[in-house]
């Protein structure tokens, strides 16, 4: 009855093509039906460039922009920090106490006291996280944070392998691969804009392995075998898969000879002749739970059925010497001679797809057409040479903010931090250790908050900002790593709600405040026009054009990563200190720590002595619901996906959990209560969360939103990787 | 003419995104009340596993149960496409009465969490036809594992196959709907089925 009436054609409905902005895999085609200022529907690309189509996020935007609980004013904290107490103000008492604090923070402490947070919330050529970095760095300076919360290990494997910090064949290159191994990666679910690429692969007849301690959504759709592994040793395996491979005669010496260097080392430690200790596949299957004869054979078919794709996703990588897997994973690439050809993969998730080939903006992928400038307090102090250029110019690695915070010089860092500038960023949520991040912005002088939600770091706000959504402000966005190239148009489909402003229109109001005379001269169809110029790819199209449909693709033929360097080695060396991809690097051997070996080494983590307090592995992955902490609170996809533990019933029958009760998870960093999914889907000794659930602790501290941050540590590894999936956990009924 | 569904449940992933478009073309809230709703078959023993979804909205069977149950002729079968639809005017609500649920093998009916919910349910997007289009569900697809049309014309295009993981054919109802299933070749022991939204979980 009511759908009949509203599906007649109504002349007060406009369709604006747009898109969401989150960092979510995909960037997708959106157009929202727009009546009496508000979003009614919505309808999206109807094509088959399936990866241009939204997914259940992208279908419930109108939930989200038009959402009761957005913010809707400045407000300032009555409570006590973290307690989500505030009051009412206006713009220009909170611009005002934000321009006051900034000041005497900078004339007492010095600007390194400023830290600045800010991260993937949004990302459009203009809109995002750089507004306050630039009004920041043209304030005086801030401390930055550096490390990439999503790749950092891979950067830096791929920085020692390759030469370069990214890498990666474009997606419809799948199509020439004959294997595909996804391991740790789940492109269904976290990379969308892949999936479909994968799929034709598969019903091409493309042999493909899921090596992952879940069985996740891209097993489902596109796995032959599923082989399931422990968190943190995928290290062992691949070097178990080298020790069959070479002891089998299997490798492509050709290719080892002509365009390696350090196999021979390599292999004397594979072979057990550099520590006594062969690593075999039984040597592996005490490690990482998978059987000999799985692991054997995974090698083998990996070897013999050319050209092979070894993707290695991410997530493995996020575990204590997380670095030494995609080392590894690079290095059997390499010694299969998979590396520059088609159908092949360099062995790391690079991300990278057409970037090379993309005529690219001045400044880097995601990034702002606005230049940053430079940061005037920058610290610069990374410890390797091939620790990845994000935010290189800063002191303190994203993983260290809170230790930074609560110990400042007395504890090693270059600072004493007083004040935090927060936007685009939740890290009281998805950094690690929430509860220590709690305590460390308890201990902060001041703390501002750019928000759309009442999320978990809002809450510690001393002022709080609401801002707008994507589609209440002009854009452009370009695709997603790993997918076809092109650009969207995020056309404004609504006015901006209640009192929010933008992030660049609050920075640009606060920059007069501080008398900072040259933050932003430009309209924003000016910044746009003028992105839309700088693009070589696209430039000699109309903008106007862009801007009435939407999208515009670009032709760019399949790219395969280290082709010139494969076909014409003499002419194109690798941009590796030798020339060559380096199993062997000498910049490694040169730093003489024995945890940053010159070869793939496997390491046990260092939560290992704590395995009997607590005996399960925690892991967390993206969810489709989700990207990262946005779009928990939107009530379409909680019910979809409701948060659950994911738990073997090996496990949870011992500790009388049923499917759908109550349980507790905890180690010594935390307690979360959340319910149980007991399935057969995870593998046993192991245990699973989504990413980006809300950090909502109760009385006693106890997190009920089930962040399975309140249970990951904040070490980070040699290598720089973040280590939120080793941590280890003990479950009980609730 | 008889309009139905074909599902390629080999293409399906799980991802919910049917469900979210229908619910925002058709505005339902978040509640009990979900027009589409995919069932997770989990079979077999880690490591060897079978997983399938089934996304089910209504069937639009030829023989309804739902109409005959229905005490006041709240619910009508459209002659020229085989539509079924509901007359929320004459609907006794959900207090009052839920024949057509616990007629229809499929949960099709549903009610929101007000009180005395008339009966809502999928209505294979009726007037997105007349604009040339398909129900939302199938243009929402990210993986192309829906489509819609005269159901003889999706059985000469993909088969005729009324089996697929998660779905009891009813030879007395005859619903309108044809298969590419996900088969499981080794016959696995079911572990677990969940039908969301709802959470409805059947261990």
């Amino acid at each position: 009855m009511d759908s009949q009436k509203r599906g007649r054609a109504d002349d007060q409905v406009r369709t604006i093509p747009t898109s969401c902005t989150p960092d979510c895999g995909g960037k997708c085609l959106l157009k929202v039906h727009v009546k009496n200022g508000v979003i009614v529907r919505t309808e999206s690309y109807e094509g088959e460039d399936l990866h241009l189509r939204p997914c259940a996020r992208g279908r419930a935007s109108r939930q989200r922009v038009h959402a009761p609980d957005r913010l809707k004013f400045p407000m300032k904290r009555v409570g006590a920090r973290g307690e989500g107490k505030f009051e009412r103000i206006s713009w220009d008492e909170a611009l005002d106490t934000v321009a006051r604090e900034l000041k005497r923070v900078k004339a007492t402490y010095g600007p390194s006291a400023i830290l600045y947070i800010g991260q993937s919330g949004s990302f459009g050529l203009l809109h995002g996280r750089t507004a306050a970095e630039r009004l920041l760095y043209l304030f005086g300076g801030c401390t930055n944070h550096w490390g990439m919360i999503s790749c950092e290990g891979p950067a830096f494997a791929s920085a020692v392998t390759y030469g370069f910090f990214t890498t990666g064949n474009t997606p419809d290159d799948f199509l020439n691969s004959r294997m595909i191994i996804l391991w740790g990666w789940n492109p269904v679910e976290a990379q969308r804009a892949t999936a479909p690429f994968l799929k034709r692969a598969r019903d091409a007849g493309a042999r493909i392995v899921c090596v992952d301690p879940r069985f996740n959504c891209s097993a489902s759709l596109l796995a032959d075998q599923w082989v399931p592994i422990r968190p943190g040793t995928d290290a062992a395996m691949l070097i178990a898969m080298a020790y069959v491979i070479i002891t089998e005669g299997l490798q492509d010496q050709a290719f080892i000879n002509t365009y390696t260097v350090g196999f021979d080392r390599y292999k004397d430690y594979v072979l057990g002749d550099e520590d006594g200790i062969a690593k075999t596949p039984a040597w592996a299957e005490a490690i990482t739970g998978v059987p000999a004869a799985a692991i054997a054979g995974l090698a083998r078919d990996y070897a013999r059925m050319k050209p092979a794709a070894l993707v290695a996703g991410w997530g493995p990588g996020r575990t204590a010497y997380g670095e030494q897997y995609h080392r590894a994973s690079a290095v059997l690439a390499a010694i299969t001679g998979n590396v520059g050809i088609h159908g092949g993969y360099p062995g790391i998730v690079g991300s990278l797809g057409y970037m090379p080939a993309q005529p690219t903006l001045p400044v880097p992928w995601g990034c702002c057409v606005m230049p940053l400038g430079d940061n005037p307090a920058a610290h610069r102090a990374l410890p390797t040479p091939f620790n990845s250029w994000y935010y290189s110019d800063s002191g303190i690695h994203h993983c260290k903010v809170a230790d930074a915070i609560l110990r400042g010089k007395a504890g090693g860092y270059h600072t004493d931090l007083k004040l935090a500038y927060v936007t685009c960023a939740n890290p009281v949520n998805q950094y690690p250790d929430s509860n220590k991040m709690a305590k460390a912005l308890r201990e902060l002088e001041f703390i501002v908050v750019h928000e759309l939600f009442m999320t978990a770091t809002a809450r510690f706000a001393d002022i709080l900002l609401p801002v707008n959504t994507g589609f209440e402000r002009n854009d452009i966005c370009d695709s997603w790593l790993l997918s076809p190239p092109y650009y969207i148009y995020v056309n404004k489909a609504v006015d901006t709600a209640y009192e929010c402003k933008s992030d660049l229109e609050i920075c640009g109001e606060l920059a007069a405040k501080l008398g900072i005379p040259d933050y932003n001269e430009k309209t924003e169809d000016e910044w746009l026009r003028e992105a839309f110029r700088s693009i070589e790819a696209i430039q000699d199209y109309d903008y106007d054009d862009l801007k009435r449909k939407g999208i515009l693709e670009v032709e760019l033929p399949e790219y395969v990563p280290y082709k010139e360097q494969i076909e014409d080695p003499k002419n194109n060396p690798f941009t590796t200190p030798s020339g060559k991809i380096e199993i062997y690097s000498q910049g490694l051997a040169d730093l003489n720590n024995p945890k940053l070996p010159p070869i793939p080494k496997y390491f046990e983590g260092w939560e290992k002595p704590l395995i009997e307090k607590y005996p399960l592995q925690l892991f967390s992955a993206h969810s489709l619901t989700h990207a990262k902490s946005q779009f928990h609170n939107t009530p379409w996809l909680r019910e979809v996906e409701p948060h659950t533990l994911w738990i073997n019933p090996i496990d949870a029958q011992p500790r009388g959990i049923s499917d759908g009760a109550s349980a507790k998870v905890f180690n010594d960093r935390g307690q979360i209560l959340i319910t149980a999914r007991v399935t057969e889907r995870i593998m046993p000794g192991v245990i699973f969360m989504a990413d980006g659930a809300w950090f909502n602790p109760d009385e006693n501290g106890v997190d009920r939103g089930g962040c399975h941050n309140v249970l990951t540590s904040d070490e980070i590894s040699p290598g720089s990787a973040f280590t939120c999936n080793s941590s280890l956990a003990q479950v009980e009924r609730a | 003419m008889q309009i139905g569904f074909y599902f390629d449940q080999t293409r399906c992933t799980g991802c919910y995104t049917c469900v979210v478009a229908c619910k925002d073309w058709h505005d339902v809230p978040a509640g009990p009340a979900s027009w589409m709703r995919v069932t997770t078959v989990e079979k077999g023993k880690c490591p060897d596993l079978f997983v399938a979804f089934l996304p089910a909205a209504c069937y639009h069977c030829l023989e309804p149960a739902c109409v005959d149950a229905c005490p006041v002729n709240a619910i009508t079968k459209q002659k020229e496409d085989g539509i079924v639809t509901v007359d929320r005017d004459v609907c006794l609500g959900r207090d009052e009465c839920q024949s057509c649920l616990e007629a229809c093998p499929y949960n099709a009916p549903q009610f929101r969490s007000e009180d005395n919910a008339k009966m809502e349910k999928c209505d294979l997007c009726i007037e997105r036809w007349a604009d040339g289009k398909k129900p939302v569900c199938v243009d929402a697809c990210p993986m192309l594992a829906l489509d819609a049309g005269p159901i003889e014309e999706l059985r000469a295009k993909y088969g005729d196959n009324r089996e697929a993981e998660g779905f009891i054919y009813s030879e007395k109802l005859i619903p309108s709907i044809t298969f590419k299933p996900k088969k499981d070749t080794k016959g696995l022991a079911v572990q677990r089925i969940e039908i969301a939204p709802g959470s409805r979980t059947v261990s």
